[in-house]
């Protein structure tokens, strides 16, 4: 090959990243100026609350660490949502699987908290993933039998799950000492190892990752995957064709609830090391966002899902030092989501 | 004594139908144009945080459900736009403008209030006694001695019972949601009732929101749908899109969200987390019952393109 039709590949490849990546970039840039304008009229200082929101991820390692903290729940989050999404169903149950991934996890963790390390960290991984599959077994079996709505069904599971985790908290393990519903602590053994010392860095960036990679192979690189994306296109094409698109949904469901039981299982694991009434914070509601704004596109996600927790970082930060509420980066998130779709429709014209 | 008892729960029950009875007359109304609404959760948070605010500054209730309703129909607005005139996803749609709401409702709480140990209160709706009609034994404390929300949700559901089933203009549109190229061709405009569709649907649930902290709580707080909004899109599918069996619907919903309270008071050996789970694990109950008698509009959750060539 000469050396210049290599070059004219590369700016293809380029220009083609250039095409994916500008209506996001230009999304952002929209939703910042709108919220600035919004900022400004209220009098606060606009560059000081955008450098706080962007750049505190990367001015100390703690920023860094609090980052990638933030970004294993959001990134599995996400995935819950996104491989239903891709076969077209909707699973907004991901904070229900999440509390009940951190309730199978703790109660692995405290009832078997002699065992050693090697055995009680797989357990109490599994545990949580297995209690988010079950969370979403009752919404996924009502699909699969009576094709009952699945928003619904795993929306109205997350409430069922708040109720559990404040009994749990207050009445099965808890703790006394704390002032708010909380269980006493898992057995050391179940602790997930630490990558960073100081700050504490646990090691469920490295299983979210891996997650995030494998289910792009899946989605993205196996014929299993393909037919998931064919049921999203055209489920009926896909019937007709001999895909079981009722098992596909199912299946699909599960999975989903099974990545967002574990991400609540690490959130003990490597975070609270107990478990606490409010862990699943508000992981759902960006964990959509994200993959709404990736379009369920599962190289993206990942990618998406770090800037998302940069801003939600940022938004802490800003809260504290500029006293302007952190819901005001939410909305801009919202709106980041709102301008990815319009770019949609200028793309059709 | 009993009968006391039961005239105390019934009223309260009556109380507590209108965000439900509100909330799904505005879903089942869009739903009768094929526009399925799911940001109703984030649309009810608007409703009542824009309500409380209206209320407490304005020193007015009355001030304050217009502002609530005004807003609704900015957010019914923006739906109509993007889903009728931009054509994207519905579900897509919904759900943004449902983060869009849970932001801006927090978001303008914390501005105009700030974060307070001691939330301002503001006063609750007062009962109105229509006259004559409260004197009546049992039937008239339960149902004439109410607020002027609970007048309206009744009012509201008997109205749109008419209006859909005995006008030519409710029959247009539900054409629109069972068949968009048809009704387009006798010349009934999609985009049009889609669009108004929209707008009372995001005003009645922003009412729908702004009804709770004027009854229960006397302030807003981040929690305080609770599901509602959620809970009035099985409702409307268990009425079957039809006014009156959702009026029904909300009847029942609202009992067992009574039950579930009262329960709690009175205590009955469960712990009270389990109570409060009951309306939630109802509501799937329910969806599991009425699946197989529930037909929805034939265009429910599609966009209509005029110039597509396929129909569906």
């Amino acid at each position: 090959m000469t050396e210049q039709s290599l070059r004219i590949r590369g700016t293809g490849w380029l220009s083609a990243l250039g095409r994916a990546l500008g209506p996001y970039v230009a999304a952002v840039v929209a939703s910042f100026a709108a919220a600035g304008l919004v900022l400004a009229l209220m009098g606060f200082n606009v560059p000081k609350a955008y450098a706080t929101i962007l750049f505190t991820s990367f001015r100390s390692a703690n920023g860094i660490i609090q980052t990638l903290i933030k970004f294993v729940p959001l990134v599995l989050q996400a995935l819950a949502f996104t491989i239903p999404f891709k076969a077209g169903k909707f699973n907004i149950g991901g904070e229900g699987q999440l509390i009940a991934g951190a309730i199978g996890a703790a109660a692995v963790g405290i009832v078997f908290a002699g065992l050693p390390a090697f055995l009680l960290l797989p357990l109490v991984l599994l545990g949580g993933m297995l209690a988010g599959a079950l969370w979403i077994l009752l919404p996924a079996w009502l699909l699969y039998r009576f094709r009952i709505n699945e928003i619904l069904t795993t929306v109205l599971m997350n409430f069922v799950a708040f109720e559990l985790i404040d009994y749990i908290a207050t009445n099965v393990w808890p703790d006394p000492a704390a002032g708010h519903p909380t269980t006493i602590p898992i057995g050391a053994g179940g602790y997930l190892p630490l990558l960073v010392q100081q700050p504490p860095l646990h090691a469920g960036l490295v299983l979210a990752i891996l997650i995030a990679a494998a289910v792009y192979v899946y989605t993205d690189h196996t014929s299993a995957g393909y037919e998931l994306i064919a049921t999203g296109a055209n489920e009926r094409a896909a019937r007709v064709y001999g895909i079981n698109v009722r098992n596909l949904f199912f299946l699909s469901l599960l999975l989903g609830g099974a990545i967002a039981g574990l991400s609540g299982a690490i959130e003990v694991a490597g975070v609270q090391h107990r478990l606490i009434a409010g862990i699943q914070s508000n992981f759902l509601l960006l964990g959509l966002i994200i993959g709404l704004i990736a379009k369920g596109n599962h190289a993206a996600v990942p990618f998406v899902a770090f800037f998302i927790a940069v801003l939600e970082v940022g938004a802490s930060a800003m809260q504290r030092t500029l006293m302007i509420p952190g819901e005001m980066v939410f909305i801009v998130e919202a709106f980041i989501l709102l301008f990815v779709l319009l770019s949609d429709v200028l793309r059709r014209r | 004594m009993e009968n006391s008892q039961f005239v105390q729960f019934a009223s309260l029950v009556m109380l507590a139908i209108v965000p439900y009875v509100l909330a799904s007359q505005g879903t089942m109304l869009a739903g009768q144009t094929g526009l399925f609404i799911v940001s109703q959760e984030g649309i009810m948070l608007v409703g009542a945080s824009i309500g409380f605010l209206g209320a407490f500054f304005s020193g007015s209730l009355l001030i304050g459900l217009l502002v609530a309703a005004l807003s609704g129909v900015l957010f019914g607005l923006a739906l109509a736009y993007f889903t009728t005139t931009l054509k994207l996803d519905q579900f897509v749609i919904g759900l943004a403008i449902f983060f869009l709401g849970l932001g801006l409702s927090n978001l303008m709480f914390k501005l105009a209030i700030g974060v307070t140990l001691q939330p301002p209160i503001i006063p609750t709706l007062k009962p109105v006694a229509i006259p004559i009609l409260s004197q009546i034994p049992i039937l008239g404390p339960i149902v004439f001695h109410q607020n002027l929300l609970v007048y309206f949700s009744i009012l509201l559901s008997l109205f749109l019972t008419y209006f859909l089933y005995y006008t030519s203009w409710g029959l247009s549109l539900r054409a629109v949601g069972e068949n968009p190229k048809a009704a387009d061709s006798l010349g009934v405009s999609v985009v049009r009732s889609r669009y108004v569709t929209s707008m009372l649907a995001g005003a009645l649930m922003a009412l729908a929101g702004a009804y709770l902290p004027m009854v229960y709580t006397g302030s807003f707080t981040d929690g305080i749908v609770n599901g509602r909004g959620w809970i009035s899109i099985a409702l409307t599918f268990f009425g079957g899109w039809s006014p009156q069996l959702i009026f029904v619907g909300s009847l029942f919903f609202a009992g067992v969200e009574i039950l579930a309270l009262r329960s709690q008071v009175l205590g009955v050996g469960l712990p009270h987390q389990f109570l409060r789970m009951i309306p939630y694990l109802a509501t799937i109950f329910i969806m599991l019952l009425t699946y197989k008698r529930v037909r929805n509009p034939a265009f429910l959750g599609l966009n209509y393109d005029r110039e597509s060539r396929t129909s569906v």
